[in-house]
């Protein structure tokens, strides 16, 4: 292993070219790709639903993302392919295996006028790992994301000067400039003045959006904010408007009361894109849909005694050849989803393209009588010593989308077609969670869910199987939690890359979940709206975005 | 009078307190939020963690006290998803969101009922009496949700923007909700009035006073008005848990930020104030509601007595 | 009465004598199995609409099921549903209303107050909650709905009771000693059927509805199951795009409960236009 290399990912200084955010001259322009536009303009984004909190700290899963990356940002930001980009932070390197330094961009502004400093980046980094709440009067509360606990091997962290930082760690983590650098960062004094309620509800951060209005399930109504460092967004005002039906939906863009609408179903979006009026936009997302199945040893949940029926490997593969991802996808999907047979998704960094699971019923009835399951009583279903292959699939209705229930209902066809029996368990997702939290899916048990990321770096996916989680229903065998760990501690960026492509290998071969579709999240927007550009990212971005006059 | 107002309080003392006990413990059958705040990749420890620092290792016996003895002072906690006070959340939800909407549909429902029953009944047999009848059976036979994606597709898409296809804040935006809510009670009551007005109108003293000419043809369908209103009533008061289960529904399909959605919505996180917050606010209108109910039947009948 | 007065009862008769027999013969009946899916036939139109084929009369749903089939089982549950909770709820709150009527005092209070605590707290919050612990199946969503519609029943069976109880017959076998059972089951239960056969169609019509609401929130019963409720919501998200996925259990729903509901009209006018009063 090499030692103290300096590592810049991925040419995250370079300049940003062909981005819609050009380069904003002082003076806004009046023009946009040669047509007039409107500076003083609302922009009115139709979405599904509310965010519960605007603190960062609290949650950023797919719905709160978007609305708190407006108003906040993080030392790393993201370009439209997903590449890191500098934020917040000018540059980041590893100083040695044990030391990253990030060195903070200069001149920036909270929306009140704190200046964003080294200082600040500390204070959030205590809040992060839980540490000196006291000495800020700041209260614990429950987060998504619990760095202590994630990343127990950060020791500390310190100000060089103004605009340095550093952070120390007792073992190497490769990915700490990810980890640390995708969290939106929040004011210090105004946070330890107002303290966490306030800061939830009146959200002060240094994004291109200053938050003005707050109407929960309603709407949320912001305004540029002038001090912006960056390319300022060329419409005055934006609103997030909250519309849960996704009919009246697509009917207020349609009416023209809505700008740009989200999460289009596909078969709208092929009659959208006809029309001239309207242009329908995608993006690849991080978020994987699976089939999740009890491969759990007998003392890892409520078992009753009983090992989880899928720890066999050979079945976890016989339900991947089962699965027609072609058909789902065509049909279903409209051909925007992709099928990706690697546990990371395809824009994430470290992503290794994997040999596709084939659609081989054969194959997969070969592999279930390589694992002793036969259908000795002509029922259609295989058995084992008397007792029939039965998948109990719990199955969150009307949480990730309609299309997400209709592949469920093919899928639990499609294993019934292998000589799998499948019982269909609808539940809403709440009452899922409860189940897997408290450990009592049944043996024969599964589940369809979704996982998504707020990370740029592939260890976030990968690291789904270390430890016991609410998704892990098939921990790592020893030699793939090594290789996992391995990859962790590897710094020399070609090295981890390639340890990163041999796991994501293994975990393919190994077969945990099902992986049933990444998603490709589909926008329509009228034609006035110029230069919108999706990101494979949680959030939209909305900087350099116009609306024609 | 006082003696039977006294009664009432005591009655909807109990009834409030059985509803949120039964909530209290309904909604703790079905988990906890833990699990909900935390990451999927989140590990046991962490979630532990987080009960914690909600209370909810506690005892169930010591949480109800602690409840109980919170509701008595008017704290219903802090909501565990938006970390708001729960009643203050509640409340926000209600005012004006819900309370307008409910109010515009009561009022279409019961007002809109009586020139469509008494139209239907004057004219019995005729045209407009089939009419009124077929469309309230029609309307009574649709579930609201399909009625009001309907209702958006017809006013806001295919009229070109007639009315707006979401939002509050108007009467425009409360136009198709209103009438969506509306349309199966309004349905209903408008067949009660009619029966209301038939039975009146075919005895005998009022025939001949139709007979006798307009003067008293007026006080004639005042009387069987009162008589139609009084089912009306009675229903409105029994109905009006329905209207807010429906209003969930409408809520959701017209992006309404009313208080049935956020109630519903807090399930699935097991936002255990809120829905504490929202269940005890609908039972306290239901009771007040039901109690000016009553005491307009008394108001509108003089033989019912207070008892 | 005149035949023709009659006549919109007798269509609705006939109509869910139709709906019962479908839901009865649903397998000889439908031409595919409802649960199949293919996904390469996915959204085929009626065989009427341009794409359509004679394989599949009224098109394929979103799997590519035969939206004909699904309608034909459909029934059963809708039927079942409907039938079934108004059972629990008559059954439950005619028990309650008798007690409370003929018992009075604190029986009467207590029942009477747990009515209006059932009352106060909103149906579909409880829909939700029974599903999450419970689960979503046809038998915890006849509970749901069964539970929700009992204290209408209650209500009314109290009031009957409350009158005939001083009427000369009750007070004359109260007097000659007969036990409670005897006069609840023989003099008062009779007596307060009828009122409550009325309240019965209308209570039908509505639950029916309630599945469909119960589907649209995530509370139906698990695919694939076909159910009228669970197609129309199915269908929701392409009106525009698969009409035909919402348009038929739609008509399907509209039909039978509007059938329902004539005959419940009838029944009204024939017994006694009084009636009307009690229906909640």
């Amino acid at each position: 292993m090499s030692r103290s290399i300096v590592v810049i990912l991925l040419g995250a200084l370079a300049v940003v070219g062909g981005m819609p955010r050009a380069a904003v001259p002082a003076d806004p322009p009046r023009a946009v790709d040669g047509q007039a536009i409107d500076p003083d303009a609302e922009l009115i984004v139709a979405l599904a639903d509310d965010t519960n909190n605007m603190d960062p700290r609290i949650g950023m899963g797919s719905i709160r993302s978007n609305y708190i990356r407006q108003v906040f940002e993080s030392l790393v930001d993201v370009d439209a392919a997903g590449k890191p980009q500098p934020g917040l932070a000018l540059s980041w390197r590893a100083v040695n295996e044990n030391l990253w330094e990030f060195a903070l961009r200069p001149n920036v502004r909270f929306h009140d006028g704190e200046p964003f400093n080294a200082d600040t980046v500390l204070f959030n980094f205590d809040r992060m790992f839980r540490k000196n709440l006291d000495k800020w009067g700041i209260k614990d509360l429950p987060a998504a994301t619990s760095y202590d606990k994630l990343y127990p091997t950060v020791a500390r962290w310190e100000k060089v000067n103004d605009h340095t930082v550093r952070v120390h760690t007792s073992e190497p983590v490769a990915m700490l400039w990810d980890a640390l650098g995708r969290e939106p960062l929040v004011p210090k004094a105004y946070t330890i003045k107002h303290g966490i309620d306030v800061l939830n509800e009146r959200p002060i951060g240094t994004g291109p959006w200053r938050m003005v209005e707050w109407k929960r399930k309603d709407s949320m109504r912001f305004e540029r904010w002038d001090g912006y460092w960056g390319p300022a967004p060329l419409v005055k005002r934006m609103r997030f408007q909250t519309i849960p039906e996704g009919a009246a939906r697509i009917a207020a863009l349609r009416a023209g009361q809505v700008s740009l609408i989200e999460a289009v179903p596909p078969i709208d979006a092929a009659a959208l894109g006809r029309e001239p009026m309207f242009k329908v936009v995608s993006a690849a997302q991080k978020l994987g849909c699976r089939l999740y199945v009890n491969g759990r040893p007998r003392d890892k949940y409520d078992s009753g005694g009983k090992d989880g029926a899928f720890a066999d490997g050979r079945l976890r593969l016989a339900l991947n050849h089962a699965i027609n991802r072609d058909a789902i996808i065509k049909k279903i999907f409209g051909g925007y989803a992709l099928a990706n047979a690697s546990p990371v998704a395809t824009v994430m960094y470290g992503y290794a393209a994997q040999e596709p699971y084939a659609f081989d019923p054969a194959r997969a009835k070969a592999l279930l009588a390589e694992a002793g399951w036969r259908d000795s009583n002509g029922d259609g279903v295989v058995d084992k010593g008397g007792e029939a292959l039965t998948l109990q699939l719990h199955f969150p209705a009307k949480h990730y989308g309609q299309a997400f229930d209709e592949m469920t209902a093919a899928v639990a066809e499609m294993l019934k077609d292998v000589g799998v029996g499948v019982t269909v368990k609808t539940l809403d997702f709440g009452t899922l969670l409860q189940v897997l939290s408290k450990g009592t899916l049944p043996p024969n048990g599964g589940f369809t869910a979704c996982r998504t990321s707020n990370s740029v770096d592939a260890e976030d996916q990968v690291r789904d199987w270390a430890s016991l989680t609410l998704v892990n229903w098939t921990p790592f065998p020893p030699e793939l939690l090594g290789l996992y760990q391995a990859s962790r501690r590897e710094v020399d960026p070609a090295k981890r890359l390639r340890l990163l492509a041999d796991l994501q290998k293994q975990i393919r071969d190994w077969a945990p979940v099902v992986p049933l579709y990444q998603e490709i999240k589909l926008y329509a927007h009228s034609a006035r709206v110029l230069r919108f550009t999706p990101l494979p990212e949680l959030h939209m971005d909305f900087r350099g975005v116009a609306l024609r006059k | 009078m006082r003696a039977y107002l006294l009664r009432r309080l005591v009655h909807a003392l109990v009834v409030v307190w059985g509803v949120v006990t039964f909530v209290f413990f309904l909604v703790r059958l079905t988990g906890d939020p833990a699990a909900f705040l935390v990451d999927p990749t989140a590990t046991q420890a962490e979630i532990e963690h987080t009960r914690r620092l909600l209370g909810l290792d506690r005892s169930l016996a010591v949480q109800y006290a602690d409840f109980l003895a919170a509701i008595a002072r008017g704290d219903f906690g802090q909501s565990m998803q938006t970390r708001r006070p729960a009643l203050g959340l509640v409340l926000e939800h209600l005012w004006p969101a819900t309370a307008v909407l409910a109010a515009a549909a009561l009022l279409i429902s019961t007002l809109g009922a009586i020139p469509l029953g008494v139209l239907s009944a004057t004219h019995r047999g005729g045209w407009l009496d089939h009419g009124s009848r077929l469309a309230s059976l029609f309307l009574q036979s649709m579930p609201a949700f399909w009625l009001g994606i309907m209702l958006i597709l017809l006013f806001a898409v295919e009229l070109g923007g007639l009315l707006p296809a979401y939002g509050s804040g108007s009467l425009r935006h409360l136009i198709l909700p209103a009438v969506t809510l509306a349309a199966a009670p309004l349905a209903q009551n408008v067949r009660l009035v009619r029966s209301g007005m038939l039975e009146v109108l075919g005895e005998d003293y009022v025939r001949t006073a139709r007979a006798k000419g307009l003067a008293e043809r007026g006080v004639v369908y005042r009387h069987a008005l009162r008589n139609a209103a009084l089912p009306v009533l009675t229903v409105t008061g029994l109905s009006l848990g329905f209207m807010l289960s429906g209003a969930i529904i409408i809520e959701t399909v017209f992006s309404w930020p009313g208080l049935g959605r956020l109630i519903v919505q807090a399930v699935p996180g097991r936002d255990f104030p809120v829905i504490q917050a929202g269940v005890f606010v609908f039972a306290v209108i239901f009771v007040a509601l039901n109690l000016v109910v009553d005491l307009l039947y008394t108001a509108l009948d003089p033989r019912v007595r207070l008892t | 009465m005149s035949g023709r007065r009659d006549l919109p009862a007798l269509a609705g008769v006939a109509v869910i004598a139709a709906a019962v027999l479908v839901a009865a013969f649903a397998p000889a009946l439908a031409p595919a199995d409802p649960v199949r899916n293919r996904l390469l036939d996915r959204l085929t139109p009626p065989m009427w609409a341009e794409g359509g084929t004679a394989r599949h009369p009224l098109g394929t749903d979103t799997l590519g099921r035969d939206v004909l089939s699904r309608l034909l089982y459909g029934a059963r549950v809708s039927l079942v549903v409907g039938l079934a909770a108004v059972l629990v709820a008559g059954v439950v709150g005619v028990a309650f209303g008798l007690v409370a009527g003929y018992r009075g005092g604190w029986p009467d209070d207590l029942l009477m107050r747990l009515g209006d605590i059932q009352l106060a707290f909103p149906v579909l919050l409880l829909g939700v909650a029974v599903t999450a612990v419970l689960g979503a199946s046809l038998g915890n969503m006849i509970l749901v709905l069964g539970a929700s519609g009992w204290v209408t029943y209650a209500r009314i069976a109290r009031g009957e009771t409350l009158s005939l109880k001083e009427r000369e017959f009750v007070a004359a076998a109260r007097a000659l000693g007969a036990p409670a059972r005897h006069v609840v089951a023989r003099h008062l239960l009779p007596n307060v059927l009828p009122p409550l056969m009325v309240v019965t169609t209308f209570s039908v019509a509505r639950t029916i509805i309630a599945e469909a609401s119960l589907s649209f929130l995530g509370l139906g019963l698990p695919p694939p199951t076909p159910s009228w409720g669970a197609m129309l919501d199915e269908g929701r998200n392409y009106i525009t795009t698969g009409w035909w996925l919402a348009l038929f259990p739609g008509l399907a729903i509209l039909v039978l409960v509007l059938a329902i509901n004539l005959c419940g009209d009838w029944l009204r006018d024939a017994l006694d236009p009084r009636i009307e009063k009690g229906i909640g």
